[in-house]
């Protein structure tokens, strides 16, 4: 059984700050619940009362800003953020991961900003967002604030978010011209044994920027510079780049790996390095695509 | 005293007002409160499946979901499938595809096939191998399963009829 708890079901965001003050600090925000009801249930929280959120206009609702920035209210689900037309136009490798995540269960009521704010270290989220330099942005009586996602995720099930904070919402950038971004991952369980994103530009034929972040391998979501630079300058269409290519799976070799469930330290890196190599083809694929 | 809400809800058609504690699921709610027993719980972690139900039409898993949350909304068990003892399409196919075996998982394959018929009537094998991704079977085996959910879009769909008749189904595999 979950232990006992006290519930507010607040309308607004101002209710919902002001509730979590009434507790003098004994409590959290729920919204569906997949983690934190699991996590109480375990007897690892032991919480006097969940604020909902679920309510809160604020946090719903996906829209393109004006500024080209995509928006997700943190809680939306993983199924409404799958089965959208502008995610699936504006970034649809975030549409593809949303419906490969977990079971339809769970993505009918896990929301992004609970995946997000749980920092479960083989989240598929927080690795995509990370790559595409994506923000969120949160707000507490005192104010609000907007972090970029490696400012946010600073541990495993640990993040830059104070208790009392609401996560209002995710921003991810446009697509600059010739950009594409892709995400590939292995899972044998219901969360991925190692995942990787990959955001680069193709200008005039060669790779003239790149992001990589590496996600499950390690204890938190990481960008790996070395294998980033590898990619710079390599001809997307052409015999350079399967030395490139090779040269960021290398970088892989030694990046911080923790041995799971899934299999050894070395073996996540190597699954990394395979994805990695699908996750560039796709990259150049929607970048060419863009073109 | 601990603290008490009122929910209002309806499941299976039947309109309910329960006063229930906030920490309450809705698995519990169902079996404890309603004796709606047909609804199942294994691993209690979301993983199983086997108490799978429908919120507003989507599949839940109710080991893990508050009763709270159903709060103004329509809920179907597995009870609520029958109508007058005449088995719906899903559950005869089960029955004829012999889908089952301790029946355990069954209300939930049920309900989580509900779901994604209701949602794309006329789903390829893969489509249904992919929905029911999540709901767990120790004894029968997933072949009879999906072959089954497949056997029901056929049957309640006339265009699946259709395609039957001129041997073109996209789902070739399943037999
Ligand atoms: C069986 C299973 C399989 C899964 N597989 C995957 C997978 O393959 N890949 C993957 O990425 N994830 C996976 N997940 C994780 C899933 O994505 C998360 O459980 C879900 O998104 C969490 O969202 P929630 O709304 O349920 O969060 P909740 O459980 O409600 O909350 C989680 C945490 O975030 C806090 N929180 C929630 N919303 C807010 C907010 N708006 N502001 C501030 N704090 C907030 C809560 O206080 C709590 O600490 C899996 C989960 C399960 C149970
Ligand atoms: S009992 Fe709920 S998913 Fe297993
Ligand atoms: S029939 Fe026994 S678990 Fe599926």
């Amino acid at each position: 059984m979950i232990p006992r708890f006290s519930l507010v079901r607040p309308h607004t965001l101002d209710e919902a700050l002001a509730a979590f003050e009434a507790t003098g600090g004994d409590a959290a925000y729920l919204a569906g619940g997949t983690e934190l009801l699991q996590v109480m249930k375990l007897g690892f929280a032991q919480i006097g009362t969940l604020i909902d959120v679920k309510r809160v206009p604020d946090l719903k609702g996906i829209e393109r800003r004006p500024d080209g920035w995509l928006r997700l209210g943190a809680a939306v689900t993983h199924r409404e953020i799958e089965r959208s037309e502008l995610v699936r136009h504006e970034l649809p490798a975030l549409a593809g991961l949303e419906l490969h995540l977990a079971n339809a269960r769970v993505r009918n009521a896990g929301t992004i900003g609970g995946n997000l704010a749980f920092a479960e270290p083989h989240s598929d989220p927080a690795t995509f967002l990370l790559a595409c330099g994506a923000t969120v942005l949160l707000a507490s009586p005192s104010g609000r604030r907007e972090l970029p996602i490696d400012e946010f995720v600073v541990g495993p099930l640990f993040t830059a978010r104070e208790a009392d904070e609401v996560m209002i919402s995710v921003q991810v950038p446009p697509a600059a011209a010739g950009e594409g971004r892709s995400y590939d991952k292995l899972a044998f369980f219901e969360r991925p044994a190692a995942s990787v994103a990959v955001r680069l530009t193709v200008r005039d034929g060669a790779i003239t920027a790149a992001t990589v972040a590496v996600g499950s391998v390690g204890p938190v979501p990481a960008l790996v510079a070395g294998a980033a630079e590898a990619l710079l300058g390599a001809d997307a269409g052409g015999d350079g780049l399967e030395a490139a290519v090779t040269a960021a799976s290398g970088a892989l070799a030694d990046i911080e790996a923790e041995a799971d469930l899934n299999g050894s330290a070395d073996y996540k890196r190597h699954l990394a390095a395979v994805l990695l190599r699908r996750a560039v083809a796709a990259a150049i694929r929607e970048a060419q695509a863009d073109a | 005293m601990h603290e008490l809400v009122t929910i209002e809800l309806s499941v299976n058609g039947v309109a309910r007002s329960l006063l229930i504690e906030p920490r309450e699921t809705l698995a519990e709610v169902l079996r404890d409160r309603l004796g709606l027993t047909g609804t199942k719980v294994s691993c209690d972690a979301q993983v199983c499946g086997a108490c799978t139900v429908l919120v507003d039409g989507l599949a839940m898993s109710a080991c893990t979901y508050l009763a709270v949350d159903a709060d103004g909304r329509a809920v179907r068990t597995v009870e609520g499938l029958a109508t007058d003892g005449v088995l719906a399409p899903v559950q005869q196919a089960f029955v004829d595809k012999a889908a089952f075996q301790c029946g355990f998982c069954t209300s939930g394959m049920l309900m989580a096939a509900t779901a994604l018929l209701e949602d794309n009537p006329t789903p390829t094998r893969e489509e249904v191998v992919r929905g029911l991704e999540g709901n767990i079977c120790r004894c029968t085996g997933y072949v009879p399963i999906v072959e089954a959910v497949l056997a029901a879009s056929r049957a309640g769909d006339a265009a699946g009829a259709a395609r039957i008749e001129q041997g073109s189904e996209n789902s070739g595999g399943a037999r």
